[in-house]
């Protein structure tokens, strides 16, 4: 008697654990997947506190013509010729380290990277050229530098 | 009894309720020991004589233990006056050598400590791999410890920054933009890492709090896992001639003495424990009791570790530089050794020395224990039937080693080529 009853449960309950148990799992599996997107959306800041991308940089005769300025704690050189302007980035490249002025254009001191005055790479490991920023006028008069806004090599600002 | 007679047993019962077992004096007394108690329960009552020879492991894999507990306890010190802070911990570095007590000392033992640990760590790694010991059933355990040495590098790595001198902020200037360059998903890992577009306030904090919980918790679990998996795996590898021949059955019984039960029954411990080591009665077997065999080595090797470590620190200051600028990288701008020679690399070209050779690297050797599978060969160092494995090995640490050796002394200012004399 007791046998023909387990017999009669056993599918009823195996069916019964079986759902239960894929259920379960699906849903752990789930949640696990939650809970990593959610943790990896919650550790990418949405606000920075970083310098601004936008930064005045004072009148246009503050740069005579020839002069190559590096700001560097704006990592950025502005350079002049003649009425012409341009800010070249002063970040390496290769691994983000501040080049230098040399004589034949820019040198990073960490793994020996050379650009030329328009920051076209001429020796060592950087991959790509210096990339040249968005410089304008600002009403008041002042030169307004937009690192946050790379244009083409050799595109200067007429003043 | 009396309660005269209960106060005066009182101390000696407090003492016994804590140690279930006095000094042992008996075989008995000794597996007892061993079994029983909590610190020393992680070890096999006997272990194999092949285990306590010096020149076989060379206690690395217990060198990197106690150099990571030294580096927890004088971590764990160090934070109490330290703050993850661009305007304050440059100060508070200054203040460790000016105004707390033993401040200096405890910066240069965890300094050393951690530079050792990078160390012993990689020469425990050669250890097992010029012995054979990665092999089956210890495959997964070559993984776990190739994880526990990537971790001992990120850890190092994170707590590289927390000082805030120049050569912090440049390593993890030139640390993080290597990082960047990983395909796909390169750029956001390096922004997630930092907290921002470079390296300041956000990084420092980011960095602290990995270096200080994430981190050493992972490796935590990550040792356990390690040390769990030795005796799962049957103990420390070891030579087939280490092995006594085998008189008696499979299945291993454990006689339990007076006291537990009283008619003396006997347990079968199936052999759930890889390796017929858990012996007792006359089984001829090759093994030693672990108290005091092993205990009193492992005591040596921590002894050992912490003077070292103590010498170290009292006759060698822990570097620190001048502020952070971040105007002026210093010229060469320099990480720690062990990170010079992929330094070295990176400066030919940032991808393949970055990320993709040190990435085909890694995956080659947590590869390693599937991809060779002749069993033969462990337990002897420099095995005649491992010599193109080994070759491969030594190569590799050769050209690791050499890397290094160039990114140290043979580059000079903008990297390029010096020559020390």
């Amino acid at each position: 008697m007791i046998s023909a009853k387990n017999e009669e449960q056993q599918p009823k309950d195996a069916s019964r654990r079986s759902a239960l148990s894929w259920l379960s799992s699906v849903a752990l599996f789930g949640s696990a997947i939650v809970s990593v997107v959610s943790n990896l959306v919650f550790i990418k800041p949405r606000a920075t506190y970083g310098p601004p991308t936008k930064f005045a940089i004072g009148k246009p005769e503050e740069f005579p013509s020839g002069a190559r300025i590096s700001l560097e704690a704006r990592r950025v050189c502005v350079v002049r010729e003649g009425n012409k302007v341009a800010a070249i980035s002063t970040t390496c490249t290769h691994l983000g380290c501040i080049v230098g002025l040399s004589e034949t254009g820019f040198a990073c001191p960490c793994h020996g990277s050379r650009f030329d005055q328009d920051g076209v790479v001429t020796g060592g490991p950087a991959p790509k050229p210096l990339p040249w920023y968005k410089i304008s006028l600002k009403p008041n008069g002042d030169l307004e530098i937009d690192t946050g806004l790379e244009v083409k090599s050799g595109t200067y600002l007429n003043i | 009894m009396t309660v005269i007679e209960r106060v005066k047993q009182l101390p000696s019962d407090v003492w016994t309720s804590i140690f279930r077992n006095p000094l042992p004096h008996t075989d008995h007394g000794r597996a007892a020991t061993s079994f029983t108690n909590f610190f020393l329960h992680l070890h096999p009552v006997k272990v194999n004589r092949n285990t306590l020879r010096p020149m076989y492991t060379m206690g690395l894999g217990l060198i990197s233990l106690f150099l990571f507990l030294i580096l927890t306890v004088s971590g764990i010190l160090l934070m109490f006056y330290y703050v993850p802070s661009t305007t304050q911990a440059y100060d508070r570095m200054l203040d460790l050598r000016g105004s707390v007590a033993f401040g200096t000392f405890l910066r240069n033992m965890h300094r050393w400590a951690a530079h050792a640990m990078v160390a012993a760590v990689a020469l425990h790694m050669a250890r097992v791999f010029l012995t054979g010991a990665y092999k089956k059933p210890r495959e997964f355990n070559w993984v776990v410890g190739m994880i526990l040495f990537l971790l001992t590098l990120f850890s190092s790595f994170t707590g590289y920054l927390l000082p805030w001198d120049q050569l912090a902020f440049w390593a993890i200037t030139v640390g993080t933009a290597i990082a960047g360059y990983a395909p796909v998903i390169g750029k956001e890992m390096k922004f997630v890492l930092l907290g921002d577009a470079t390296v300041g306030q956000e990084a420092l904090l980011r960095f602290y709090v990995l270096h200080v919980a994430v981190l050493p918790a992972i490796v935590t679990l990550m040792v356990m896992i390690h040390f769990w998996r030795i005796r799962k795996d049957g103990g420390l590898s070891r030579p087939p001639e280490a092995e006594a021949a085998i008189t008696q059955p499979d299945s291993i019984s454990v006689q339990v003495v007076a006291g537990a039960k009283p008619n003396g029954g006997s347990y079968g411990l199936m052999g759930f424990v890889r390796g017929p080591f858990t012996k007792t009665g006359n089984v001829p077997d090759n093994s030693v009791f672990s108290w005091p065999n092993l205990f009193l080595a492992e005591l040596f090797v921590f002894v050992l570790t912490v003077a070292g470590i103590l010498v170290v620190a009292h006759f060698f200051g822990a570097p620190l530089e001048e502020p952070v600028n971040i105007m002026h990288p210093p010229n060469p701008a320099k990480a720690p050794w062990y990170f010079l020679g992929l330094q070295e690399l990176v400066s030919y070209s940032a991808f393949w020395g970055g990320v993709g050779i040190p990435g085909i690297e890694v995956l080659i050797l947590l590869l390693v224990p599937y991809i060779d599978r002749s069993p033969r060969g462990v337990g002897v160092w420099f095995a005649k039937e491992r010599i193109l494995a080994n070759s491969l090995f030594m190569l590799f640490a050769v050209v690791n080693v050499i890397l290094m050796i160039i990114g140290t002394f043979f580059r000079g200012p903008n990297w390029s080529f010096v020559s020390p004399w």
